[in-house]
């Protein structure tokens, strides 16, 4: 009397491989990553065959938005020496003293909590008078002025007097000038400014930001473009 | 009986369930993908001469012969954005002919096609980086990749540099209209054409007028 047993199969499946896989790409993922920063306008950059990386490092980017508002980021060193943070407080206090130059009278001055919520952040791009309003706002009401219509970002117009800069220009001398010797350095060379603008942009208006750049002698500088494969 | 009953423990499974820490990683995987940038931009570098005014005898003025200009032109749309695809290119070579301009209302410009004309101009220098490179391919300079290249670069520059070849120097300019991407791909073709001497300059009214000029002579057409 055989009896047909029927073999029982586990329906469960052994998920350790599984999991050994997710876990290591996951390690690889975070490890890799640099997280895209947000930025107060979505540039879609024009192609180049130029192969030359970003420095991801004492580098101060010129975003330009195609109606022709300016927003600035400023990035420290790569090493733990000039952080990002150390160089945008110096930033921030220079521009003050740059700014008091030509106009002695105006009543600026930041607290050490203002200086700092100014270091963390990414871009910015408000006059100078404005600043300090905007830096007490709450983080998300930031970001919203900064994008918003009536924020008119970093005042620029076609001035070709250094010696009666605008607020732009002033931004400018005060990177230069700031704690971070490689900034300074890499600004010279040509590879611590890069303009960032959409390809849609309008010449005029990025003219106006390289003939800016030209009167602070800034003459060697970088355009940000994406990938394009050459036919050869 | 009794004994044998008792010394009978509860088997544990011992195998632990892993689906839920799979899905868990799986989601933390999807987020740092999301969030990463795996292709970082590329830059192109420029060099502009700077905003003081020069004295007159101290300008190196191009030898005609040798000068391009190629003027950039673009639309706008309504939101006052530049269309990338709709850009234009007009060329002239040496300086603009202004008596002829004024006296027959004929200008020497001319429009053109991405890519042409640079080539040509270029010529010698194009021919000769071609042979290069295909020393360069072969691995002619040395078996070492990274030795071959370095020094396949430097022929290259000597030979983008080399005075006794027939060598143009353009002049960009472009209209306010012009979209940036297109000012950016004028800068490419002169890399991808090995032209060594560039220089974005402002236009002027001669070139405005030579342009308005040659569009209406299109439209009849």
């Amino acid at each position: 009397m055989g009896k047909v047993k029927i073999k029982k199969k586990e329906t469960r499946i052994d998920m350790t491989a599984m999991s050994d896989v997710t876990v290591l790409l996951l390690t690889f993922f975070m490890l890799t990553s640099t997280f895209l920063q947000k930025e107060p306008v979505t540039v879609i950059t024009p192609p180049s065959v130029s192969e030359d990386k970003v420095p991801d490092a004492n580098l101060l980017s010129v975003l330009v938005s195609p109606e022709g508002k300016v927003y600035l980021e400023v990035l420290g060193s790569k090493d733990s020496t000039m952080k990002s943070e150390t160089v945008r407080a110096d930033l921030l206090k220079n521009m003050v003293a740059e700014y008091k130059k030509t106009h002695p009278s105006a009543n600026l001055a930041f607290t050490n909590k203002e200086i700092e919520t100014f270091s963390k952040l990414n871009a910015f791009g408000v006059p100078i008078t404005k600043m300090k309003e905007w830096l007490n706002l709450e983080p998300d009401q930031r970001d919203k002025f900064l994008e918003s219509e009536q924020n008119p970002g970093v005042p620029i117009n076609m001035n070709e007097d250094p010696n009666n800069p605008n607020e732009f220009q002033m931004w400018i001398r005060a990177a230069y000038n700031s704690v971070n010797p490689e900034l300074q350095e890499s600004m010279v060379k040509g590879r611590g400014i890069a303009i960032k603008a959409d390809q849609t942009t309008p010449y005029s208006v990025v003219n106006v930001v390289m003939d800016n750049l030209q009167t602070m002698k800034m003459n060697k500088f970088t355009l940000m473009t994406a990938l394009k494969t050459a036919e050869d | 009986m009794a004994i044998k009953s008792k010394s009978r423990q509860k088997k544990f499974d011992t195998r632990i369930d892993f689906t839920p820490m799979v899905d868990m990683n799986m989601l933390l995987i999807t987020f740092f993908m999301l969030c990463t940038t795996m292709i970082k931009s590329q830059t192109l570098q420029i060099a502009l001469p700077t905003n003081e005014k020069v004295e007159k005898e101290q300008q190196n003025k191009v030898k005609q012969s040798e000068a391009v200009t190629i003027i950039i032109d673009g639309k706008l749309t309504d939101k006052g954005l530049s269309d990338p695809n709709e850009g234009m290119l007009y060329y002239y070579d040496g300086m603009p002919e202004t008596d002829k301009l004024a006296t027959t209302g004929e200008s020497n410009m001319k429009q053109i096609e991405f890519g042409e004309i640079l080539q040509e101009r270029n010529k010698e220098v194009v021919l000769k980086i071609a042979d290069l490179k295909k020393e360069w391919k072969e691995m002619k300079f040395s078996k070492n990749e990274e030795i071959n290249d370095s020094i396949y670069q430097e022929k290259a520059k000597k030979i983008r540099n080399d005075s006794t070849l027939k060598r143009p120097v353009v002049i960009i300019k472009a209209t306010p209209n012009a979209s940036y991407a297109h000012v950016v791909s004028v800068l490419d073709e002169m890399q991808i054409n090995n032209i060594s001497r560039y220089q974005i300059d402002r236009i002027n009214e001669v070139d405005s007028a030579m342009m308005i000029l040659l569009q209406g002579q299109n439209l009849k057409k």
